[in-house]
């Protein structure tokens, strides 16, 4: 058999046994629809995720090109809210999570010298949910009550005043959060019980690290989500008054239930791009990761905090002022193991004998740009300053910086790193460096206007403003069409990687890298490792006297 | 180089399952309570 064979060879692990050749299944189903094999489902996820990035980008074309001028230009207000809605909704549970998800799927098992994940067939299950719950949710678009228009956090009253299509939203949620819930069991039951021998779970990469510990904050949260949508389902249809207050119920009870949720979450699209960043920075630093268990026990500390901080998001809806003092200071403390990581990465790149390939341009531009977001946070946190910023494009501006230039930037960053390995060619750096550049001044010609506007008060989710706010949002929505331009560079270098690209990749990829995915050959065979590997500190990223 | 034979392997994934099945359990849990107490508080 061709490339994977020979290559398999490679590894002396591999010459200990003789079955490996790569059985994958033939025909177009068999190898896609009924997949069991973690790296085919891997790439579903990420080619799916890709898709509801432009799905989602679109319809923020949309709100950009709406903002453009004052006034109301293309599109209803109705419609600008369900774009808002959606966008989010498609952005958070469709792309960045899925693609979490597909990360964890390709590396977990190599990294930990698995052959594949822990219970494959579940893992087939997880994966194919996906696309119904989003066909289930982009169709509401054409029903006769519009799609969901209240705000991805879907509060009461408002989210109960829209029409019947609010039931297929509640369905979509319930199979998003099942996917979400069957993905994680299997990362955590892989992680807990796979590993080769040696591999103890203080050598474990971070990103598998980080990974484990949003699944835990996944299996946690996701069921409070399902709950809280149920009860707006049977409070919409069936006349319950969970959180109806004609009826009795406590809209501000479900703020403070989605927030329980919607602060974990949060932390659990940007775990793992800690996680991948700490893989990258090392590799292209040629050094080993600062503080490799300092960065493990932050990001237990940031899980854990995670549960203790959601009313911040709720400053103003009238809590005892001991209340709101002690979600202050709880979620200013989320600011030191957050530090922590920062400081280690800089401390990492420190003295070290740094190239810039792509996957280290997003990386060191998610350091700093993250960091942008996270002081942003910091300034949202003090409760009396944030009765001024909030529900403004201050905070818009604040998630955005976390998440586009965070989590999307670290999972750029690491499609740019594994790719070689997944596909066995390299991809164009020179493209790769354009992509990099272009978006990097794009996010902030859209994103840091933002702040100014929420200053100055301009609401977030309205679809015309008054005239002084015109210069910021003709500058932010230029950023944004140029960033939504350049992603499709992106796509351009990944099919030129995958089917063009004649530059083979070695195993190890990037002369500084470290791990157990590099011993591998590149494309890695099938199954990863049938047989376990050696566990060394030749192998091992973090096996030497890091900690 | 440690050995991980085919006993090993299947002891493995029955280790697992029981994981999968303690986290589902879990999840599961948590749905039923919180579902639970909204209903017996209204
Ligand atoms: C560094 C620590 C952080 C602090 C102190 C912080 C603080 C806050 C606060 C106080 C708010 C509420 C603002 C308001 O509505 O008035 C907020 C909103 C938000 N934050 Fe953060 N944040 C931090 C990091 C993050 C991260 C890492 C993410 C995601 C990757 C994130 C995502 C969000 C989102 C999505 C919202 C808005 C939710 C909404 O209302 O739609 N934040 N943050
Ligand atoms: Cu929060």
């Amino acid at each position: 058999m061709s490339i994977e064979h020979t290559h398999g060879h490679d590894h002396e692990s591999h010459a200990a046994h003789d079955d490996h050749h790569d059985h994958k299944p033939t025909g177009f189903l068999n190898r896609w629809l009924f997949t069991t094999n973690h790296k085919d489902i891997g790439t579903l996820y990420l080619v799916f995720a890709l898709l509801m990035f432009f799905t989602g980008g679109a319809m923020a074309m949309v709100i950009r090109a709406e903002l453009f001028m004052p006034g109301l230009q293309l599109v209803e207000p109705d419609f600008f809210n369900q774009m808002t809605t959606m966008h989010a909704l498609i952005m958070v549970f469709g792309a960045v999570m899925p693609a979490w998800v597909g990360f964890a799927n390709w590396m977990i098992p190599m990294m930990i010298g698995a052959p594949d994940m822990a219970l494959p067939r579940m893992n087939n299950w997880s994966f194919w949910i996906l696309p119904f719950a989003f066909a289930m949710l982009l169709s509401t678009l054409l029903m006769d009550s519009g799609g969901p228009a209240a705000g991805w956090t879907l509060y009461p009253p408002l989210s109960l005043q829209g029409g019947q299509s609010f039931a297929f939203v509640v369905f979509a949620v319930h199979m998003m959060g099942i996917s979400s819930i069957m993905g994680s069991i299997n990362v955590i039951a892989t992680i807990l019980n796979m590993r080769a021998p040696g591999m103890s779970l203080l050598k474990m990469p971070l990103f598998v690290w980080t990974w484990l510990i949003t699944a835990f904050l996944l299996i946690a949260v996701m069921p409070v989500l399902a709950g809280a949508v149920t009860m707006l389902l049977t409070d919409h249809f069936f006349g319950t008054s969970f959180f109806n207050a004609a009826g009795g119920g406590d809209p501000v009870m479900f703020q403070h239930i989605f927030w329980f949720f919607g602060h974990p979450e949060v932390y659990i699209m940007i775990l793992p791009a800690f996680g991948v960043v700490s893989e990258i920075i090392p590799t292209f630093a040629r050094k080993p990761l600062f503080g490799y268990t300092a960065m493990v026990y932050a990001t237990a500390s940031i899980a854990f905090l995670s549960f203790i901080v959601w009313a911040h998001h709720m400053f103003t809806v009238g809590m005892p002022l001991t209340g709101e003092l002690y979600f202050m200071y709880a979620t200013m403390l989320i600011a030191v193991p957050t530090g922590v990581k920062v400081f280690n990465w800089v401390s990492t790149m420190w003295q070290g004998s740094m190239t810039f390939e792509t996957p280290m341009l997003f990386a060191i531009g998610f350091v700093v740009l993250f960091t942008i977001g996270g002081l942003s946070g910091l300034m949202l946190a003090i409760t009396a300053a944030d009765l001024q910023y909030h529900d403004t494009y201050f905070v818009v501006a604040h998630f955005h910086y976390v998440l586009v230039p965070g989590s999307v930037f670290a999972l750029m960053a690491g499609a740019y790193y594994w790719l070689p390995k997944w596909t066995g060619h390299m991809y164009s750096e020179k493209w790769g460096k354009i992509h990099f550049w272009i978006s990097a001044i794009s996010v902030n010609i859209l994103f840091f206007p933002q702040h100014y506007l929420g200053l100055a008060g301009m609401p977030r989710r309205i679809p015309d403003y008054s005239t002084q706010f015109a210069d910021f949002n003709m500058i932010s929505s230029i950023g944004g069409f140029i960033f939504g331009a350049s992603q499709l560079i992106f796509v351009g270098v990944i099919l030129h990687c995958v089917y063009k690209s004649r530059e083979a990749a070695s195993g190890r990829v990037w002369e500084g890298a470290r791990g157990l995915e590099w011993i591998l050959s590149s494309p890695p065979p099938y199954h990863s490792f049938n047989t376990p590997p050696v566990i060394d500190a030749t192998t091992v990223a973090h096996a030497g006297e890091a900690h | 180089m440690e050995k991980v034979g085919r006993d090993e392997i299947a002891a493995r994934r029955s280790r697992a399952v029981r994981t999968a099945w303690v986290l589902g359990a879990v999840a599961a849990l948590i749905f039923i309570t919180f579902i639970l107490s909204g209903v017996l508080k209204s």
